[in-house]
């Protein structure tokens, strides 16, 4: 072993900084998420039987989902319950973020605010969608101190087990993740540009349309993604709260993993994210967070 | 015309502005010096609405416009860090008041066109409109946002600060601009600075604030001749300022005994302007004061020595069109000089008492 050899083997990791730094990530990443992805789409070809799966390439789970009244229609319900839960924590998350990010100047408040948001987290998931039950149940609180004041007569039965509730609890779980980043965008806003809009004449409304709501859009996007890709894979809360009436996507997945039928939840598999490729991409589409982060 | 009488802030316990009065002319380059902390910002807050005064009143040609909305005193203010809104394109910028203002907006594209145009001409940046605000310079920002509010046309326009954050080049450049855009659009311009070259060179008038008071408000050549009390002198960082007492005839200070001007015998403090004194030997009959050599520093058309007097620092600045640059050694005893008609004299409270021009007497 010569001084010159060391020299060169030195050279050579100077050379490739930059790669030996990005090795361990790319490494991770192809195990994990690069080979995987690629297995799922794989195995949806596979052919499934009623007790086994073979390797024998075959369109027929897919043509299965298409075919499907059930699962097809999961698709239509899963995108059409997303978009509802999207609106609503947008709607619901939106002024509450404008209070914490505008409106509270000190920002011990504004972060206090912020953690409060996120106490409902200190207990477990299950806990908090399995809350909801003695909230919206027929003899729930709800529906008693409705009765109790006499506003309905009878109890409310569409509270509980059906689409709205999935819709309420799911809203409530994650209207907190459109917040934070929205609320985050919010605080980062000179007030100076606010005092400018003003002063050259600008009313109130006119201001949070120009200047405060473009500005606060890359957290908006934020938030939706967030929103999105936890909606999207739901399945928890779909079962515990409709009684296992309302499937999603996700649902369908955890059934047909646990009847074995591999190949089938490959393909939901392969169409949830491609679903969620494609909202990503749309919502990214909406603003550059490249330019604004 | 703008009055402002007898205008108070504080906040909390702490008092920013204290009984403010002044006029402003219509078509008149004010400016305002004050070190931090003296009010600047607050007095030009309260008149530009941002803030309420907490007694005192605002008029605006006879009418109390204290309690008025910002945007209803006919006034635009270009804050400090040029404000401007970041996911706009230049044009935009300057189009925001036009466009967006609650009373009278304008809706026709093509007047909006020409409007922005003509405006961007003026502050030199056609050619800038499909810009971001993100990809031009501090200079050009400046003028964006300049532009932004002149676009408005307003009737007296603040501007805070507006050449701090430019570097010394584009400050003598933008000096110049600033004063050509008022003067063609024959807006009152008040430039809040704390540079005392700034506040000399540009204003017509000048208004000196230290500690919340107005302490003197007068054309610029006045207030740096005849500072009124020994605060503005000492905001103008431009003289000598000696604590001492007068006693048959001299003044006393430390362990010199100076020459008084004619009327000083009640005098407290004594001031000499930088440019008055100059150096001369140890043992010179005319040296009034003996002082050791401590620094020098060069700027460029002169240079400022720093020497170490009987009591603290005393400069004395040498143009050099009159003479050569002299070098001094470090620890080197000389001697400072200067006439005695150049000197000013303060009372006990800090006034001026020499109020009249001894030079053009003798």
């Amino acid at each position: 072993m010569s001084v010159d050899d060391t020299g060169r083997k030195q050279g050579f990791f100077q050379r490739n900084k930059h790669m030996a730094l990005l090795a361990p990530g790319v490494v991770w990443m192809t195990l994990f998420l690069v080979i995987p992805l690629g297995m799922m789409v794989y195995v949806s070809f596979w052919t499934q039987t009623t007790f086994a799966i073979s390797s024998d390439l075959t369109l027929k789970s897919w043509q299965t989902f298409f075919a499907s009244e059930t699962y097809f229609g999961a698709l239509l319900r899963t995108i059409r319950l997303w978009l509802t839960v999207l609106a609503l924590t947008f709607i619901i998350g939106y002024p509450a973020a404008l209070f914490i990010g505008q409106f509270v100047r000190n920002k011990t408040t504004q972060t206090i605010l912020l953690v409060a948001c996120v106490i409902p987290f200190w207990t477990s998931f299950l806990i908090r969608v399995l809350a909801w039950r003695p909230m919206l149940g027929k003899e729930g609180a709800i529906n008693i101190l409705l009765q109790k004041f006499g506003l309905i007569d009878a109890p409310i039965e569409v509270l509980l087990f059906t689409e709205l509730s999935v819709i309420i609890g799911m809203v409530q779980i994650y209207v907190v993740f459109m917040v934070g980043p929205i609320a985050f965008m919010l605080a980062r806003i000179d007030q100076s540009l606010i005092e400018a809009a003003r002063d050259l004449g600008a009313s109130g409304w006119t201001i949070f349309r120009k200047i405060i709501f473009p500005l606060s859009l890359p957290g908006v996007v934020v938030g939706a993604i967030f929103v999105s890709v936890m909606v999207l894979g739901e399945f928890a809360t779909a079962s515990a709260l409709s009684g296992r009436k309302v499937n999603l996507l996700g649902n369908i997945i955890v059934t047909q993993v646990g009847s074995l039928k591999w190949a089938f939840a490959a393909v939901i598999g392969v169409i949830l994210t491609g679903v969620m490729a494609v909202v990503i991409t749309l919502l990214l589409r909406v603003v550059d967070l490249r330019k604004e982060l | 015309m703008m009055v402002l009488d007898g205008l108070s802030k504080s906040y909390g316990e702490t008092s920013a502005l204290h009984d403010v009065s002044l006029t402003i002319n219509d078509d008149e380059y004010l400016t305002l010096l004050g070190p931090s902390g003296s009010g600047k910002s607050t007095l030009l807050r309260l008149i530009a609405g941002l803030e309420q005064p907490d007694s005192g009143s605002i008029q605006l040609n006879g009418e109390d416009i204290s309690r008025r909305a910002p945007h209803r005193r006919g006034l635009g203010i270009v804050q400090q860090n040029y404000a401007l809104f970041p996911h706009m394109s230049v044009f935009d910028n300057v189009a925001f008041g036009l466009r967006w203002r609650e009373e009278d907006p304008v809706t026709d594209d093509a007047e909006i066109n020409r409007r922005v145009g003509d405006m961007l001409d003026l502050v030199g940046l056609t050619g800038f409109e499909t810009r971001g605000v993100g990809q031009i310079s501090g200079g050009q920002k400046q003028r964006v946002s300049l532009a932004r509010t002149l676009v408005t046309e307003p009737r007296l326009c603040l501007l805070d600060e507006p050449l701090g954050a430019l570097d010394a080049n584009l400050r003598e450049r933008m000096t110049l601009e600033l004063r050509r855009i008022r003067d063609t659009l024959g807006v009152t311009f008040m430039h809040v600075t704390g540079n005392e070259d700034e506040a000399l060179g540009m204003g017509d008038r000048m208004i000196v604030l230290d500690a919340g008071s107005a302490v003197m408000i007068a054309p610029p050549e006045q207030i740096f001749d005849r500072p009124q009390t020994i605060r503005v002198a000492q905001v103008l960082s431009a003289y000598n300022l000696l604590q001492g007492t007068a006693r048959d005839g001299r003044f006393q200070f430390a362990s010199a005994q100076l020459p008084l001007p004619a009327g000083g015998e009640a005098a407290k403090y004594y001031a000499i302007r930088y440019e008055s004194t100059s150096i001369v030997n140890a043992d010179d009959p005319a040296a009034l004061m003996q002082a050791t050599f401590v620094t020098s520093e060069f700027t460029g058309g002169g240079v400022t020595y720093f020497l170490r007097g009987p009591d603290g620092v005393f400069e004395v600045e040498r143009h050099l069109s009159r003479a050569d640059p002299q070098v001094y050694q470090v620890g080197e005893k000389l001697g400072v000089t200067w006439d005695v008609r150049d000197a000013l004299v303060f009372s006990a409270d800090g006034n001026l008492i020499n109020q009249t021009d001894m030079r053009g007497a003798a």
